[in-house]
C-alpha cells in the first residue's frame, strides 16, 4: 500500500504559496531581515547617507580607534618614616637608627623632609587612581556615544529603507487614484442620448442594405437620396474631416489609458443590446462599437460584423455614445459637432 | 491473537492527543481480536496521581488493567532534571533520573509485563517518552511495537532512547516527519516501520445549518478547535487574526472551540464557545469556511485530518514541519510563516471558491485514502502479519554499568535536537535532497 502521494492534479499547495509570497513580495518591495539591515548599515551606508558625514566602515574605525583600556602602570615612590635609612644591610640599617638623634641634634631635622616627601607620594598615588579613573569614564562614555552614533545610523538606515518603500507605495496609490479618477470622469460623463417623439420619424433609419450580409455584399449603395453625408466612401469608410484626425489621436490616446473602463461600461444605460453575430472582440475596448448596434430588426443587427471592426460604426444608429466616447470627447468636439452622434458623420 | 495496548493514562474522559489515538486503535483492535489495555491509575498527567482504583474493568468493550504509580511528580525537581539534561552536558545515570522524575513510574506496571509477556502476541507501547514505554518494552523486547507519538522537543535528543527505537519489533510512525527524526537520531532504518496516524469517527452527515442556527452564527467564519494556549500558537493566531481584521474586504469571523487558557481577544468578529460535544464540534467544523492549525509542534494534527474529513480546507503553522507536510502531501491546506502569508493565505481561501473547493475535496480524498479506519486497522494487521513471520529480534542493548552511567559525556538534548534535519517530507525525498528508503 502506497503510504503517501500526491492526488491532485489540479491544485499544488506549493506552487500556490510561491504565488502568494511572490504577491507579498511585490506589495511590501523587498524585505530585509534584521540582520540585513545592520548589514547595510555597517557597508552600503553611502547608498543612504552622506559618504562625507557619516564614515560606513564606523564600527571597525572605532575598534581600531579605541583598543581596549588598560591602566597604565606609573612608576610612584612610597616614602615612610625609616626610607631614608633603609638599607638591605641589616647592620648599615641598624646604625643609621642608632646615629639618627645625633644626626638631628648636630646637623638636620630630617623629619619634616620625611613628612612632605611622604605626603608627596600619598598625592602621586591619589592622582593616578584619578587619573586612571578618568580615563576609564571617559572611555566608557565614549563606548555610548560610539553606541548612540551606531544605533543613529543604524535608524536612518532602516527609515532610509522604509521611506523608499513607502514611496513606493505612494506612487502606487497615486496611479490607483489617477485611475480611479479616470474612471469616475467617464461614469459621471457617459450620457445617454435618447431621442424625442420629435425627432424619431426625422431619423434616417440603417440602410436597407444593411438589413443582410449579403445583401451588402452584392447591392452597391444607393446614390441618393442617400442618408449619408456625401462624402462617405464606397464601403462605409468616410473620409476624414477637420477636427477628425486629432479626435480620433485622443480616443486611441484614450483607449491606451483607458481601456478597461470601456470595456467594462462599453453599453452606458443598459439600453444598447449586444449585436448578435458580433465578433468575439466585442468586449475589448477597441471594438465596444459592437455593443452599440440597437436595431429592432435581428436580421439587420447580425450584419453587424461588417462594422464592428470599424469604430465609426459606434453612432451608425445614431441614439447611443459609448461611454468610452463619453470620457474621450469631454463635451467638447474640435469641429463643434453635437455631441449626441458621438461627432461622427457615418449615419447621420 | 491477544493483544496488549500499554498507555500512560486510559479513560473515556481522557482527552490527550496520545491517550486517545490509544483508546482509539485499542477499540478498533479488539474488532480483530483480544485487547488488553496495561496502564496506570493516573488521571492527571502532571501530577500522575492515583485517582482510579488498580484492578481491570471494561472502557467501551475493552478490558483495561490497570496498576499503581509509585510516586507523584514533583515538579521542582523534575524542572531541575530537566534543565541538566536538555541543556547541559550530562550522564546516562541524569537521563534516567530524568525518567523517573517525569514519571508515571509504575514498577508494577512493568512487573507484569516482565511476567505476562508470552501471554500477548504483540505488545503496542504508545508514547516512548514516558516511563511505562521505555520500562515496559525492554521487559518484552521480543514482541514491542512502539508507537512513539514523537515531537520536534529536547525529549527526542536523550539518549537512553536511541537503544530504543533502534531494538523494538517495528515502529509505527505518525507522520513522515516524526520517522525522518526519529531515524535521524537514531539510526533504526533497519527496524519495521510504517506511517500510519490515526483515523477518526467522523459523521458522514454533519449539520452546520444547525449549529449556525444553534450557535446564531452569521456570516463566514474559519473555526480553531482544541485548546486555546499560548503552546499551541493560539496568542500569535490572535494577533495574525487582528491583523486581518483590519482589512475591510476582510469577512471572516473567527470562532474558538475548546477551554481557553488565554485571555480571548475582544472583537465582535471573535467569538469563543467553549468545549462542545462532538456532535456540535463537527458541526461547526463542517458549517466553517476553514480550519485554523496554529500549532508548532505536532506529531499528528487529528482535528486537521477530520477537517479534512469533512471538507474543509486547513490553514496551518508553517513553522511545523509535520503540519505543512501534510498540507503539501495532501494538497489541502495552505501554511504560513508571518502575518502577512497569513492574511494573504486566508484571503486567498475565502475569496478563491475554487481554491477553497478544491483543497477541501482533496482533503476529503487525502483522508479516505490514508487515515480513514479500514486503512488504519489494514495497516496495523500487516505489520503484525509481517513481523510474526521475521525472525525475532534481539534483546534491547542493557543499560551501562555503574561507572559508565555517571560518565558525564552526553551531549545537552538541545543540541542534538538543533542538528536533526528540519523541514517537511515532500513526495519521496527527504528536505536533504536524500531519496527515502
Amino acid at each position: 500500500m502506497p503510504e503517501f502521494n500526491v492526488r491532485s492534479d489540479s491544485v499544488n499547495v506549493e506552487h500556490i504559496m510561491e504565488q502568494i509570497r511572490a504577491r507579498i513580495r511585490e506589495k511590501r518591495g523587498v524585505d530585509y531581515t534584521e540582520e540585513q539591515i545592520r548589514e547595510l548599515a555597517a557597508v552600503k551606508l553611502e547608498k543612504f547617507l552622506d559618504p562625507r558625514g557619516v564614515r560606513s566602515d564606523l564600527l571597525d574605525q572605532f575598534r581600531k580607534a579605541m583598543p581596549a583600556y588598560e591602566p597604565p602602570v606609573l612608576p610612584n615612590y612610597s616614602f615612610e618614616s625609616d626610607t631614608l635609612f633603609e638599607s638591605h644591610r641589616g647592620i648599615i640599617r641598624f646604625f643609621r637608627k642608632l646615629f639618627h638623634p645625633l644626626l638631628k641634634l648636630f646637623l638636620f631635622n630630617p623629619n619634616p623632609l620625611i613628612r612632605a616627601l611622604n605626603i608627596q607620594a600619598q598625592l602621586n598615588t591619589m592622582y593616578a587612581e584619578r587619573e586612571a579613573q578618568r580615563e576609564s569614564s571617559r572611555r566608557a562614555m565614549d563606548q555610548l556615544y560610539y553606541e548612540l552614533v551606531h544605533n543613529l545610523v543604524l535608524e536612518l538606515t532602516r527609515t532610509g529603507i522604509e521611506v523608499k518603500n513607502l514611496k513606493m507605495r505612494v506612487e502606487s496609490l497615486s496611479s490607483r487614484l489617477e485611475f480611479n479618477e479616470r474612471r469616475a470622469r467617464a461614469l459621471e460623463s457617459a450620457v445617454v442620448y435618447k431621442p424625442s417623439e420629435e425627432e424619431r420619424p426625422s431619423r434616417p433609419s440603417p440602410p436597407a442594405a444593411a438589413a443582410s450580409p449579403q445583401a451588402a455584399a452584392t447591392t452597391p449603395p444607393p446614390q441618393a437620396p442617400s442618408p449619408q453625408p456625401p462624402h462617405t466612401q464606397q464601403g462605409g469608410v468616410p473620409p476624414e474631416g477637420p477636427g477628425q484626425r486629432s479626435r480620433r489621436r485622443r480616443r486611441r490616446r484614450g483607449r491606451r489609458g483607458g481601456g478597461p473602463v470601456a470595456g467594462q461600461f462599453g453599453s452606458p444605460g443598459g439600453s444598447p443590446q449586444p449585436a448578435i453575430g458580433a465578433t468575439d472582440g466585442s468586449t475589448e475596448a477597441g471594438s465596444e462599437t459592437s455593443t452599440t448596434f440597437a436595431t429592432s430588426d435581428p436580421g439587420a443587427a447580425s450584419a453587424s460584423p461588417t462594422f464592428a471592426s470599424d469604430d465609426r460604426s459606434d453612432t451608425s444608429a445614431g441614439q447611443v455614445r459609448t461611454a468610452h466616447d463619453a470620457t474621450e470627447d469631454d463635451g467638447s468636439d474640435d469641429d463643434g459637432a453635437p455631441d449626441t452622434g458621438g461627432g461622427e458623420p457615418h449615419g447621420q | 491473537m491477544k493483544v496488549a495496548v500499554v498507555v500512560q493514562r486510559y479513560g473515556t474522559s481522557i482527552n490527550g492527543g496520545a491517550e486517545l489515538h490509544a483508546r482509539y486503535i485499542a477499540e478498533r483492535l479488539a474488532r480483530h481480536g483480544e485487547v488488553e489495555v496495561l496502564t496506570t491509575c493516573a488521571t492527571d498527567y502532571v501530577t500522575w496521581r492515583n485517582e482510579l482504583p488498580p484492578g481491570v474493568e471494561q472502557v467501551n468493550g475493552v478490558s483495561v488493567r490497570r496498576f499503581s504509580v509509585k510516586h507523584e511528580r514533583d515538579p521542582r525537581v523534575f524542572g531541575r532534571r530537566q534543565e541538566r539534561v536538555f541543556a547541559h552536558r550530562h550522564s546516562i545515570g541524569d537521563e534516567l533520573d530524568w525518567l523517573d522524575a517525569e514519571g508515571p513510574t509504575s514498577p508494577a506496571l512493568v512487573d507484569h509485563i516482565a511476567r505476562h509477556a508470552g501471554e500477548y502476541a504483540f505488545c503496542l507501547f504508545f508514547s516512548y517518552r514516558y516511563y511505562h514505554a521505555f520500562y515496559g518494552a525492554r521487559a518484552a523486547a521480543d514482541r514491542a511495537i512502539l508507537v512513539p507519538t514523537a515531537e520536534r522537543d529536547a525529549t527526542i535528543g536523550l539518549s537512553i532512547f536511541h537503544p530504543l527505537f533502534r531494538n523494538v519489533r517495528a515502529v509505527m510512525y505518525n507522520s513522515p516527519e516524526e520517522r525522518m527524526m526519529i531515524q535521524a537520531v537514531s539510526g533504526n532504518e533497519s527496524v519495521a516501520g510504517v506511517v500510519v496516524g490515526v483515523g477518526s469517527d467522523v459523521p458522514t452527515n454533519p449539520h452546520p445549518g444547525r449549529f449556525r442556527q444553534k450557535y446564531n452564527m452569521r456570516g463566514p467564519f474559519a473555526v480553531y478547535v482544541g485548546r486555546i494556549d499560548e503552546n499551541k500558537g493560539c496568542q500569535e493566531l490572535f494577533d495574525f487574526f487582528e491583523g486581518y481584521l483590519q482589512d475591510p474586504h476582510s469577512k471572516l469571523s473567527l470562532v474558538l472551540v475548546g477551554n481557553s487558557l488565554l485571555p480571548i481577544p475582544q472583537h465582535p468578529r471573535i467569538r469563543h464557545l467553549g468545549f462542545l460535544n462532538d456532535a456540535d464540534k463537527f458541526d461547526a467544523m463542517a458549517a466553517a469556511d476553514v480550519l485554523f492549525m496554529p500549532s508548532y509542534y505536532e506529531s499528528l494534527s487529528m482535528v486537521a485530518l477530520e477537517a479534512w474529513a469533512l471538507g474543509r480546507p486547513v490553514l496551518a503553522n508553517g513553522r511545523c514541519d509535520v503540519l505543512k507536510g501534510q498540507c503539501i502531501r495532501s494538497n489541502a491546506g495552505l501554511y504560513y510563516d508571518n502575518a502577512q502569508e497569513f492574511a494573504e493565505t486566508l484571503k486567498a481561501i475565502e475569496q478563491n471558491r475554487w481554491l477553497s473547493g478544491t483543497l477541501g475535496r482533496n482533503g476529503r480524498q487525502f483522508f479516505r485514502e490514508h487515515y480513514d479506519w479500514p486503512v488504519i486497522e489494514r495497516k496495523y494487521l500487516d505489520m503484525f502479519d509481517r513481523i510474526r513471520h521475521a525472525p525475532a529480534a534481539r534483546a534491547i542493548e542493557p543499560l551501562p554499568g555503574w561507572l559508565d552511567r555517571r560518565r558525564q559525556d552526553l551531549p545537552a538534548a538541545e543540541e542534538v535536537l538543533a542538528k536533526l534535519p528540519t523541514g517537511p517530507v515532500t513526495g519521496h525525498r527527504l528536505p536533504d535532497g536524500r531519496r527515502w528508503a
